[in-house]
């Protein structure tokens, strides 16, 4: 079972390609109620499915993995994380399906586009794929997530400096 | 990273040391057959479905924020912590033993023969398979086999972890970045095995769920020796992991709960004079 997403295009930092030192792609309120899968992270490549080889060319820039709950169990309301009332006096933990964020390192990939002037932004597309197995998995969507965000990095001791001495 | 550097303990009791589950003598890996088959047997909150339970299926009892939080290397050091003392409350001299599930050039991924046996002798393998907890199959709507299976490296799973790749996340530096990394190659395992071990309701009711995470918290004690004083965020340090009565700052030291990680080990007893 596959499914995918690709997001809108981001904007790429105005940084050559040498500067960058290091780029995460950063997935806000990822799902986890559903089955395991791994997100195979592709930059600039919406066309990408299972069988996209993971490379430079393909614009592969890493995965992340969801260790599913694979469905909902217990009564009504147990699996909404909005459904518990919390204050400022609440000592308990987070609902166990708050959803999470997942980090790839994508430095390689962000680089890559960086060093083509004309692109000035990308998408994302994430194909989830999940293992193939006889026991059963949990239905409803696969992949869900709220948002993504680019951060780069530059490593100051190697930048020229914007001419502030 | 061969092995853990265990530190001195000045408690009179020695430390028990967890093996590599590829290097355990038959007396060693006997005492954990022995163990696993006899917590089998006891229906009890000292048998494997209540503590194989606590990781999922069957509620109220879950484990909650258990993954994909600071809590994650604190709550599962804590759980094998409580389930090893089950087994050795059967078998004193047992201890689990940790699957290296990383792979090289040349060595590709595999179960060890010690869980992928079918039989001991004229006996079923106990670490084989186990029984699904019955009210856990029927709150998870009889969906998978009521004993577990697996069906290693099958078709889009991931890959297991690489030397490498267990390297790299053992250089880095802050708890929040490492824990965040090791999961992920935590997950990786999960999904290679298949079977009930890819799904947190059911997978530790797969007796290799012990062995696997018995190396995940082996390379997060490699990792501590390898960054003194790197730890979880304070915030966290004194809340309780539950159901387990201990803090995370209570879990931060292996040799205070009286165990460390050894490759292999063998004894004699001294010499008369």
């Amino acid at each position: 079972m596959t499914t995918k997403a690709t997001t809108s295009a981001l904007e790429l930092p105005d940084l050559d390609a040498g500067d960058v030192y290091r780029a995460d792609l950063v997935f806000y309120d990822v799902d986890h109620s559903g089955p395991s899968y791994e997100g195979r992270v592709f930059v600039d490549h919406p066309d990408a499915d299972e069988d996209t080889p993971r490379d430079a060319d393909h614009g592969y820039a890493g995965s992340y993995t969801v260790f599913g709950h694979n469905g909902c169990y217990g009564d009504e309301g147990h699996c909404l994380p909005d459904s518990m009332f919390r204050d400022e006096f609440d000592r308990r933990l987070p609902h166990p399906l708050t959803a999470w964020t997942k980090t790839v390192i994508a430095t390689d990939a962000i680089r890559r586009v960086v060093a083509d002037p004309a692109v000035t932004a990308v998408t994302v597309t994430v194909v989830a794929v999940v293992p193939e197995d006889d026991v059963a998995q949990g239905t409803g969507d696969v992949l869900r997530f709220g948002s993504v965000r680019l951060l780069t990095y530059q490593d100051e001791s190697l930048a020229d400096g914007d001419g502030e001495d | 990273m061969s092995t853990g550097t265990p530190t001195a303990s000045s408690s009179s009791t020695p430390l028990r040391f967890r093996r590599n589950v590829a290097r355990l003598s038959a007396g060693q890996l006997d005492n954990l057959r022995q163990a696993f088959a006899r917590v089998y047997a006891i229906s009890d909150n000292r048998g494997y479905a209540y503590h194989a339970g606590i990781h999922g299926l069957p509620l109220p009892i879950g484990c909650d924020n258990a993954h994909g939080t600071p809590y994650f290397l604190p709550w599962h050091r804590a759980y094998l912590y409580f389930f090893e003392r089950a087994l050795r409350d059967q078998v004193p001299r047992a201890m689990l033993a940790w699957w290296d599930w990383r792979t090289r050039a040349g060595r590709p991924g595999r179960i060890p023969a010690a869980f992928a046996d079918q039989r001991v002798g004229a006996q079923p393998n106990p670490l084989l398979s186990g029984d699904v907890d019955p009210l856990a199959l029927r709150q998870g709507g009889n969906s998978v086999a009521a004993r577990t299976v697996r069906h290693p490296g099958g078709r889009l799973a991931p890959p297991l972890p690489s030397a490498r790749e267990v390297r790299e996340v053992l250089a880095i530096r802050d708890f929040q970045s490492f824990t965040a990394a090791l999961e992920g190659l935590h997950d990786r395992v999960h999904m290679w095995v298949g079977g009930h071990m890819g799904q947190i309701p059911y997978a530790a009711f797969d007796p290799i769920f012990w062995a696997h995470h018995a190396m995940v918290d082996r390379v997060w004690r490699l990792w501590q020796l390898a960054h003194a004083g790197a730890r979880p965020p304070a915030a966290i340090l004194d809340e309780a992991l539950p159901p387990f009565r201990m803090t995370v700052r209570q879990t931060l030291s292996v040799t205070a709960l009286g165990y460390d990680y050894a490759v292999s080990s063998a004894s004699t007893p001294a010499r008369p004079a």
